[in-house]
């Protein structure tokens, strides 16, 4: 009779076991799709934090004027602050404003004349022509119609111009300014027991002009009552407060000089201002004098906290030239130049690597020697890839003079995966049955066309897998290259020139604080190409079981 | 008898793996255009004796042979060429091994080791050599597709064809039909009928009712001996070794 106790506890176990290695695999999988998935997300989109002083409300075209560059920008928007600092030379090239390296031209229409004062307004805001400081680089024309011309034919250029003067918009498009800011007086933005006003998001700051919040202590100010001021009725000023859900309870009699004013002198006063009006108050009478005579302004613009999101990988990034360090441009030199590598290793890899597997298996004599040099092929295989580089940059770079270059690299590459594709060639090899073996020589084949005709064609398909295997460890190294490809990333002119991978391009990008934006997603596109590799891997090798076994 | 010379002489011909004598002082001669079967108990020596014809053996590391077999009286362990011997003596294994390549490449494998490229020529052998292995008109619309594919049997048929196609002058069978169904086996022992009018044929089996059926002569190996080698008649109904007669009648083996 079957013990039914112990029989029962089997099951148990047996069931328990199964269901800790279907725990345990599902766990794998999970941490895997994480892992890829995260990578991918973060390469596919960014999500950047601003931070600035004017609120994201675009207008196309303030004041009747209209902002133009050369049609090959890519800059849509520009923020007060930055137009302020293009025409004062706190920028010189349009990296930090639009990611172009292009040098940067700002035009401006002559401002003795009408369009010239408006757009000068527009800038540096309306008030006393004398004490503006226009940046060295600021390129005055006589017309609107001269600025245009400029403006078409240079390249990084930018000008402010009259909508009228906008007949023809060939060769330059428009930009939308974003001119509107959240000011404070000085005593709630002062610093009390090291407590100030924080940054705001959207919601606060929404919160903040519709008089939602009542005390500047609720923002991480002191304890002080908000006291909203609303803008002129009428004003330009008080249809943009609007949109920014300030409740209109305008006052009609003042003037925009005379509402900062009241804006300043407010007991914790908050409310809305453009930009240009911000910095002809700064220049104007009483503020100069207090600033000069070292006090805090009286009015401050708060800083707006935002997320700026987006596609970050987009066909741009792959087919365009990477410029600026990688800062700027995309990976289009980068990814040719990684393909030249892995065909080149492949290339001299390939041929070392299965004629060595078929000298082990078919004609050395199995003794001591061979176990020797398995040993050695198996500890290869684990030895760390920046020792294959010190050793490439030693040898190949610096005592054979192949310098820094794709054939430095490569080689060093060809060394580090050498091992897994003998091994891995000697195990298709291995498998092979003897019986092929046999019914070949039987019909009268040498040894050297039996293993060509017979042997290796129903090894390819596991010569194959070691091939890809070593191709994926060769196309993710980033040590092993460092110090024997180079770093330059122009597209690879020759074997002795330096080339960038994309793997040392994802460890640049980050190790150099380039972008971490730009390293995920040139780590995406290294994810798909493995991925890519991967895929027409098994269907090579599929195609090629199909034919020998169906 | 026979007025023609033996095919095969063989010569007290001893063999050894390393220190274990497989073959002891085996001496017969075979004629052209029979069938000779070799039967015994596993481990008698017989495949053993079958590969030392087309010295496969030569492959197995530690093999000493010592002794003659005359190849159409000449010694094929002397200058012989050994690949000019494999194509003369040709061998069918016991478990089919076609090739991982098409129906078609499987049979000009042979042919085009031995250098024939003209296309004609390899297609007239290829279809020839299907003909007389009685598969052409099982396969003829698939010839390009993989042998694999093949039944057990339709791959032994091509593992013969493909033997065929070097034109050989002897067929050497390793079990041939061990590893197929009796219907695969009854076409195969058609097939060695036919065949025997172009090719002396040596075969080594465990079936006895096969020995009987299709064998001129039998040979009944024990240790490594020939014990007795006659007309596959008398081997069955008047042994003169009572060894023979025992493992004949089942006692052993």
């Amino acid at each position: 009779m079957p013990d039914t106790k112990s029989h029962g506890r089997r099951i148990l176990q047996q069931k328990a076991a199964f269901a800790a290695i279907r725990g345990l695999s599902i766990l794998t999988i999970a941490i895997l799709a994480l892992i890829i998935g995260f990578i991918a997300w973060k390469g596919l989109r960014f999500d950047r934090e601003t931070r600035s002083t004017v609120l994201p409300f675009a207008e196309a075209s303030p004041k009747g004027l209209a902002i133009v560059v050369n049609r090959e920008s890519a800059l849509e928007v520009v923020e007060a602050p930055v137009l302020l600092g293009i025409y004062t030379d706190e920028y010189i090239n349009w990296s930090k404003i639009s990611g172009e390296d292009t040098d940067l031209l700002p035009v401006a229409v002559d401002p003795a004349t009408p369009e010239g004062a408006a757009a000068r307004d527009l800038v540096f805001g309306a008030g006393a022509a004398e004490a503006i400081a226009w940046g060295g680089l600021v390129e005055f024309v006589p017309s609107p119609e001269a600025a245009l011309e400029k403006v078409r034919t240079t390249p990084g250029s930018i000008a402010v111009l009259p909508h009228e003067a906008l007949r023809d918009l060939a060769g330059i498009a428009t930009v939308s300014l974003r001119r509107l800011s959240v000011v404070a007086s000085a005593d709630a933005m002062a610093l009390v027991e090291n407590r100030q006003v924080e940054d705001m998001d959207d919601v606060e700051v929404a919160r903040l002009v519709s008089g939602g919040v009542p005390s500047w202590a609720a923002l991480g100010g002191p304890e002080l009552a908000v006291a909203p001021i609303a803008p002129p009725a009428g004003s330009p000023l008080e249809a943009a407060a609007k949109a920014a859900g300030q409740k209109p309870a305008g006052n009609p009699a003042i003037d925009m000089a005379g509402y900062l004013a009241a804006l300043a002198g407010a007991k914790g006063g908050v409310g809305l201002a453009f930009a240009e009006d911000l910095v002809a108050f700064a220049r104007s009478g009483e503020e100069a004098v207090a600033l000069a005579n070292g006090e805090a302004p009286s009015l401050a613009p708060l800083t707006r906290r935002g997320h700026e999101r987006g596609w970050n990988l987009s066909l741009r990034y792959l087919v365009e030239e990477p410029r600026l360090s990688g800062r700027v441009g995309g990976i289009s030199t980068i990814i040719l130049n990684t393909f030249a590598m892995l065909i080149l290793t492949l290339l001299i890899a390939a041929p070392l690597g299965v004629a060595a597997a078929v000298y082990l298996i078919e004609y050395a004599k199995q003794g001591p020697l061979v176990r020797i040099l398995r040993l050695g092929t198996e500890t290869l295989a684990g030895i760390p890839s920046i020792i294959f580089g010190l050793f490439g940059m030693l040898f190949f770079v610096d005592i054979l003079h192949f310098g820094f270059g794709l054939l430095s690299g490569c080689l060093t590459l060809t060394l580090m995966i050498l091992p897994t594709i003998v091994r891995t060639s000697e195990e298709a090899l291995k498998s092979v049955p003897r019986a092929l073996r046999e019914g070949s020589l039987a019909l009268g084949a040498t040894k050297l066309q039996t293993i060509a005709k017979v042997v290796l064609p129903a090894a390819a398909p596991g010569i194959l897998t070691g091939l890809i295997l070593g191709i994926g460890r060769a196309v993710g190294e980033t040590a092993a290259l460092l110090f024997t490809m180079g770093s330059d990333y122009k597209l690879a002119t020759g074997l002795f020139s330096s080339a960038r991978a994309l793997s040392t391009h994802v460890y640049l990008l980050f190790a150099e604080g380039i972008s971490f934006d730009r390293a995920f997603s040139t780590a995406t596109v290294l994810i798909l190409i493995v991925l890519l590799f991967n895929v027409a891997a098994k269907r090579l090798v599929g195609r090629m079981g199909r034919n020998a076994a169906a | 008898m026979d007025p023609r010379p033996p095919k095969f002489d063989v010569r007290h011909l001893d063999l050894w793996y390393g220190q274990t004598q497989a073959l002891k002082d085996v001496s017969f001669s075979i004629d052209p255009n029979t069938i000779t079967a070799l039967i015994g108990p596993s481990g008698c020596g017989k495949s053993t004796f079958l590969r030392v014809l087309d010295r496969m053996n030569d492959l197995i590391e530690g093999v000493r042979v010592e002794g003659s077999v005359l190849y159409d009286g000449e010694d094929i362990f002397g200058d012989r060429d050994v690949i000019e011997l494999r194509k003369r003596v040709g061998m069918v294994f016991q478990k089919p091994n076609p090739f991982p390549m098409s129906i078609w490449d499987n049979i000009a494998y042979g042919p085009r080791v031995h250098g024939v490229k003209d296309k004609k020529a390899l297609s007239d052998l290829v279809e020839r050599s299907l003909v007389q292995a009685a598969l052409f008109d099982e396969v003829k619309d698939r010839l390009h597709k993989p042998a694999l594919g093949l039944s057990g049997g339709q791959q032994q048929r091509l593992c013969i064809a493909r033997v065929l196609a070097v034109e050989p002058d002897v067929l050497l069978m390793d079990e041939p039909t061990s590893a197929l169904d009796p219907i695969s086996t009854a076409k195969i022992e058609t097939l060695l009928d036919e065949l025997k009018r172009r090719y002396t044929i040596v075969i080594v089996t465990h079936n006895m009712q096969q020995a009987g059926r299709v064998s001129d002569r039998t040979g009944f190996f024990l240790h490594g001996e020939l014990v007795e080698y006659a007309p596959t008649r008398d081997i069955f109904f008047n042994p003169r070794d009572e060894r023979t007669e025992n493992y004949i009648s089942g006692r052993f083996g």
